[in-house]
Formats: C-alpha cells, sequence, structure tokens
C-alpha cells in the first residue's frame, strides 16, 4: 500500500476511493431499512391530507397543519404532554443522581456492619423485570390514591441498581489516598461526596443522566397505567392515544411521532457517548 | 474488604453514634424506594397470585396454586400464549443479533461515510416503542401504507399470521440499535495482531471471519442474545399499540397478557401469577447466562 502511494499515487487514490463508494454502498439496504421508516413518518406529518394514503416516501407538497392543530387545537394537549415528559424525566434523573451517588459513596468508602448483603440486595433487584412487579406496583399507588399525579411517575423511579453500580465502578478507580488524605484535613464525607467525588465523576453522571432522562422519557407502560386524564398524560401515551381512522388523524398522529422523537434523537445526537456509555452500563444487568 | 498488613493501619478511634449510622444515611433514600416499590411488590405478586382477588385486585379468597394450575396451566390460550412468547423471543433475539453483526461488520473499517453510517444504526436505541409503533402503524397501513404503497398491494400486514411478523420485525428494528453498539465494541477488542498474522498465512475475509472474528467474539455475542431475549420478553407496546389491543394468539405475549388480565379482564390474580411465570422465565436466562459467563471466560 505504501509503496503503491509513492510510486503511482493517483493509481491508488482512485482505486482507494473506488473501494471506499463499494464499502459505502454495501452500507445503503440497511441504511434504508433505519432510515425509510422515519423520513416516512415525517414526509407524511408535512403532506397534504389527500397525500397521506398515496405518499411513496417523500412528500410532493408541504403544510405545518399538523403540528400547529397538535400545539393549538384543544383537543390535543401536546404542550402539556410535553412539559409533563419533560418534568417527570428531568426529576427522575436529577433523582437518580443524587441517591444512586450517596448509596454508591456509601459502598465504596464506607464500612459498615451488613454492606456486603445490602450490597447483595442492590444486585438482586437487577435480576426482577419491573413488568412482573408492575401489577402490585400498581396496587400500592392506586391504594395510596396516588394515580393521575405526577408524582405517581416520579417516586418509583428515583432511584436504580444500574445507577448505584455505574457510579460504583467510578468511585472505584479514585486512589485511596484520596479519601484518606481528605478524612485526614478533617473533611466530612457529605462534604467529600459534594465537593470531591461528585465533580470528579462528572462523565459517568452525564451517561447516568442521559441514559435515565431518555428511558423516562420514552416510557409507556407506567404511565399508561397509572394516569388517565390528559393533565397528568405524558408523551408516549398522548401520542398513542391518536387514532388511526382517516388520512387527517394520521397526518396529526405522524406529527404527534416526530415531535417526541425529537427530543430523543436530540439526547442521542448531542449526548450520544455519554448515552452509549450510560446504555452499555445499563445492559449489563440480566 | 481486603486486608494488607504491610500497609499501617490508621489509629483506631472510637465511633460516635453518629459515625455509626451515617453509611446506613447514605444508603437510606435508595433502600427505602427499593423496598417500597421492588421487594414489596415483587413479595405482594407472590401473595396475590395464591389467592382469589376481586376486580380492585383486593385478595378476596385463599385458593393456594389453584391460579397457576387450574386458571393458568389448564387452559389452553395460557400455553398458546407462552409458546407464542418463546417464537418471539426467538426470533427477535437472532433477528436483532444477525442485523448487529452486519451492521458493525459493515463499518469496522474507516472509509468515507463509515461515521454516517454507524451513527444511524445505533439510532433505535434512541426511539421510544410507542412512537415506533405508532409510525409502523401508518408504515403497516392496509390500504394507504408505505409498504402497499411500494409494492402495489393490499396486504393486511397487522391482521392473521402476518401479525406476528410484523410486531417481531418493529421489535427487531427497535433492538437493532443496541445489537449494533455492543457487537461493534466486541468486534475493535479483537487484537489486530491475530488479523495480521492471518493476512501473512494469505487467509480470505471469509476464513478471517470465521476462524478469527467470531470465536473471538463470541462471548459478546452470547451476551447480546442474553440481552435480546430479555428485552424481547418485556415487549408491550409494540403489540398493543400495532394490533390496536386485539393480538391474535400469535402475538399474545407474556406482558400483554398481564396487562389484559389485569386491567381488562380485571383479574389481578392470574396477571400476578403470570408475573411469576415471566420472573421465573428470565430467572433460567439469567442462571443460564451466569453458568456460561463462569464457564466460558476464556472462550
Amino acid at each position: 500500500m505504501s509503496q503503491a502511494k509513492t510510486m503511482k499515487h493517483t493509481g491508488a487514490q482512485r482505486k482507494r476511493k473506488l473501494k471506499n463508494t463499494g464499502n459505502f454502498l454495501l452500507n445503503i439496504p440497511i441504511l434504508l431499512i433505519i432510515l425509510v421508516p422515519l423520513i416516512y413518518t415525517l414526509s407524511i406529518s408535512l403532506v397534504d391530507t389527500d397525500q397521506v394514503y398515496k405518499t411513496l416516501l417523500l412528500p410532493h407538497s408541504i403544510q405545518f397543519n399538523n403540528y400547529v392543530n397538535a400545539f393549538t387545537n384543544p383537543s390535543y394537549n401536546f404542550s402539556r404532554y410535553i412539559l409533563n415528559s419533560f418534568i417527570v424525566s428531568t426529576s427522575v434523573m436529577l433523582c437518580q443522581m443524587v441517591t444512586c451517588s450517596m448509596a454508591a459513596f456509601a459502598f465504596v468508602f464506607l464500612e459498615f456492619k451488613g454492606k456486603k448483603i445490602l450490597f447483595m440486595a442492590v444486585l438482586a433487584t437487577m435480576m426482577v423485570p419491573g413488568e412482573a412487579t408492575i401489577i402490585a406496583n400498581y396496587l400500592t399507588v392506586a391504594g395510596w390514591g396516588w394515580t393521575n399525579s405526577l408524582h405517581v411517575l416520579i417516586v418509583p423511579y428515583m432511584t436504580s441498581a444500574m445507577g448505584i453500580f455505574l457510579l460504583r465502578q467510578n468511585y472505584m478507580t479514585f486512589p485511596r489516598e484520596l479519601k484518606e488524605a481528605s478524612t485526614i484535613d478533617g473533611c466530612s464525607n457529605w462534604r467529600f461526596l459534594l465537593q470531591i467525588a461528585v465533580p470528579l465523576s462528572r462523565p459517568a453522571l452525564g451517561a447516568l443522566g442521559a441514559y435515565v432522562f431518555l428511558n423516562t422519557w420514552n416510557q409507556y407502560m407506567w404511565p399508561l397505567l397509572t394516569t388517565d386524564s390528559d393533565t397528568f398524560r405524558t408523551v408516549q401515551v398522548g401520542i398513542s392515544m391518536l387514532y388511526d381512522i382517516d388520512a387527517q388523524s394520521m397526518g396529526l398522529m405522524m406529527a404527534g411521532v416526530i415531535i417526541v422523537i425529537v427530543p430523543s434523537l436530540s439526547i442521542f445526537v448531542f449526548m450520544n457517548k455519554q448515552l452509549i456509555n450510560g446504555l452499555m452500563a445499563g445492559a449489563v444487568k440480566g | 474488604m481486603v486486608k494488607n498488613p504491610a500497609k499501617p493501619r490508621p489509629m483506631r478511634i472510637k465511633k460516635t453514634p453518629y459515625e455509626r449510622i451515617e453509611p446506613y444515611l447514605f444508603l437510606l433514600p435508595a433502600l427505602v424506594i427499593f423496598a417500597i416499590f421492588l421487594y414489596y411488590p415483587f413479595a405482594r405478586t407472590i401473595y396475590l397470585s395464591t389467592w382469589v382477588t376481586d376486580a380492585l385486585g383486593r385478595p378476596k379468597k385463599f385458593v393456594g396454586i389453584d391460579n397457576y394450575t387450574i386458571r393458568l396451566f389448564g387452559k389452553a390460550d395460557f400455553w398458546a400464549s407462552i409458546v407464542s412468547t418463546l417464537k418471539f423471543v426467538g426470533v427477535v433475539a437472532l433477528g436483532g443479533l444477525l442485523i448487529g453483526l452486519i451492521t458493525s461488520l459493515l463499518t469496522y473499517n474507516r472509509y468515507f461515510g463509515s461515521g454516517f453510517c454507524a451513527a444511524v444504526y445505533a439510532m433505535p436505541v434512541a426511539i421510544a416503542s410507542a412512537a415506533a409503533s405508532m409510525a409502523f402503524r401508518m408504515i403497516y397501513h392496509p390500504t394507504g401504507g408505505l409498504l402497499n404503497n411500494l409494492f402495489g398491494t393490499q396486504i393486511n400486514f397487522l391482521g392473521g399470521a402476518n401479525q406476528f411478523w410484523a410486531v417481531a420485525a418493529v421489535t427487531i428494528w427497535l433492538q437493532s440499535g443496541i445489537n449494533f453498539i455492543f457487537i461493534s465494541a466486541g468486534l475493535k477488542s479483537v487484537p489486530a495482531e491475530l488479523y495480521e498474522s492471518c493476512d501473512i498465512d494469505g487467509a480470505n475475509y471469509w476464513q478471517k471471519l470465521f476462524h478469527i472474528t467470531f470465536p473471538t467474539i463470541s462471548p459478546t455475542l452470547f451476551f447480546q442474545i442474553i440481552i435480546n431475549i430479555i428485552n424481547a420478553f418485556q415487549s408491550f407496546s409494540q403489540v398493543k399499540l400495532l394490533t390496536n389491543e386485539s393480538p391474535n394468539s400469535s402475538t399474545n405475549l407474556i406482558v400483554y397478557a398481564i396487562w389484559h388480565d389485569a386491567f381488562r379482564a380485571q383479574r389481578f390474580e392470574t396477571a400476578a401469577a403470570r408475573s411469576v411465570v415471566l420472573f421465573l422465565m428470565i430467572l433460567v436466562i439469567t442462571i443460564i447466562q451466569f453458568s456460561f459467563e463462569k464457564r466460558s471466560v476464556n472462550y
């Protein structure tokens, strides 16, 4: 390769370019499988109503009625759904950052009776799928009269074994001397956590935050069970309530899907590294 | 903790009462949430599964294992649901793995556009199953959807025998991103020297793939199959939204059946018993994962 480069510069370049194009072309089938559903959804949300059932991928004409409708028509309270989902996702994210940092700190830096058993108890929660306890959880919150509220969507998710585990792994990379030295200097545990451990674990907190926000934003089953009023509806349940009876509602439904996907994709694009780190930590459960 | 006799131990100072309880204060918020929303409902689910409940889920009459033996195992549609779930899980696990493997191999080398392709392949991880299900409802539309328009057909993708494959395809689409991310990471961890020594021996692409790549990344592939299985077991919104709350027996997957028992049939006891069955099935998968990981750390 390097010899060819020096001897026949242009030939080698052309060959590489050809190979490049060939490599890219091989990707096209699966690229289409992933992208076409999204492009098509966007197109349907933009075309005139009479074009909905005739559109082949790209729109002939463009109008924004569906988006205007989604936000201004009183029968679809999209701004409310978005606000609800935003409040819930942000609260769950912040609460998990706090509770998981605290728990991980205790497991790494403090000595106490029952540490091993408590850590096992945390790990054991990873073995129980959320869907297996969702009915009992519903009965609990219904018994408290918590249904149709925002806190019913937040409180059960205020901590996670995945978050504790992720931050614990992170704290374990700190040099031991760091904690010992600050203890000798009279730094309390709370101050150490707030002023040293948290700032040093910013990348891990970012990963946790991106992952938890996205997961909560994308949640469907729990909000479906616990909220049935428009006031507390979240985005995923909101779009699933739209009907596909005629072309007009189809366009609105697709606009709803796009509105809901935009924040998810923004996290994917702008916090890609954190999200993928969070996902990789989140999947390491079984 | 690990004892290190070479290290001088710090002087033991008697702990104040506060210092003794402090560690538990750090753990308290997490443990309280776990206790209320994980341990307790787990126990309550098992408890409820041994009672007959009223329409509000209150236990009324103790029946022991009758909910399992009579109301589940004795019914043909329970077994149909289990068989469909297992078939679905198998199809999704392998389908997701295959797409993940192909996309990771396609983007292994760097070339113009490879970064873009990698971003697109990972993208489905960000998309909610509910949102994707609504989008695919339009794509599958029996008269004016994308698929029928493309092929000039009028196929009812969401009815009859097609329903199973329509729901499975959406689930594979949703899972493809996480498969791509993990398998890509696995591929990048294969030591380059292995390939170099094969190049010297004159091995071609496929020989390298089957003799170096696959054996080396087999733990990653195994791990990914487990993740796919666990995720597929938990599918709910696809089933509910794509079938418009009326799945046929091929798509009456276990989590949908749990939801239907509780919220459509008001049978909280069978919902609880089914939840226990779901837990046990996932437990078996987890145990298989652990035992394999112990045995095959070095492939």
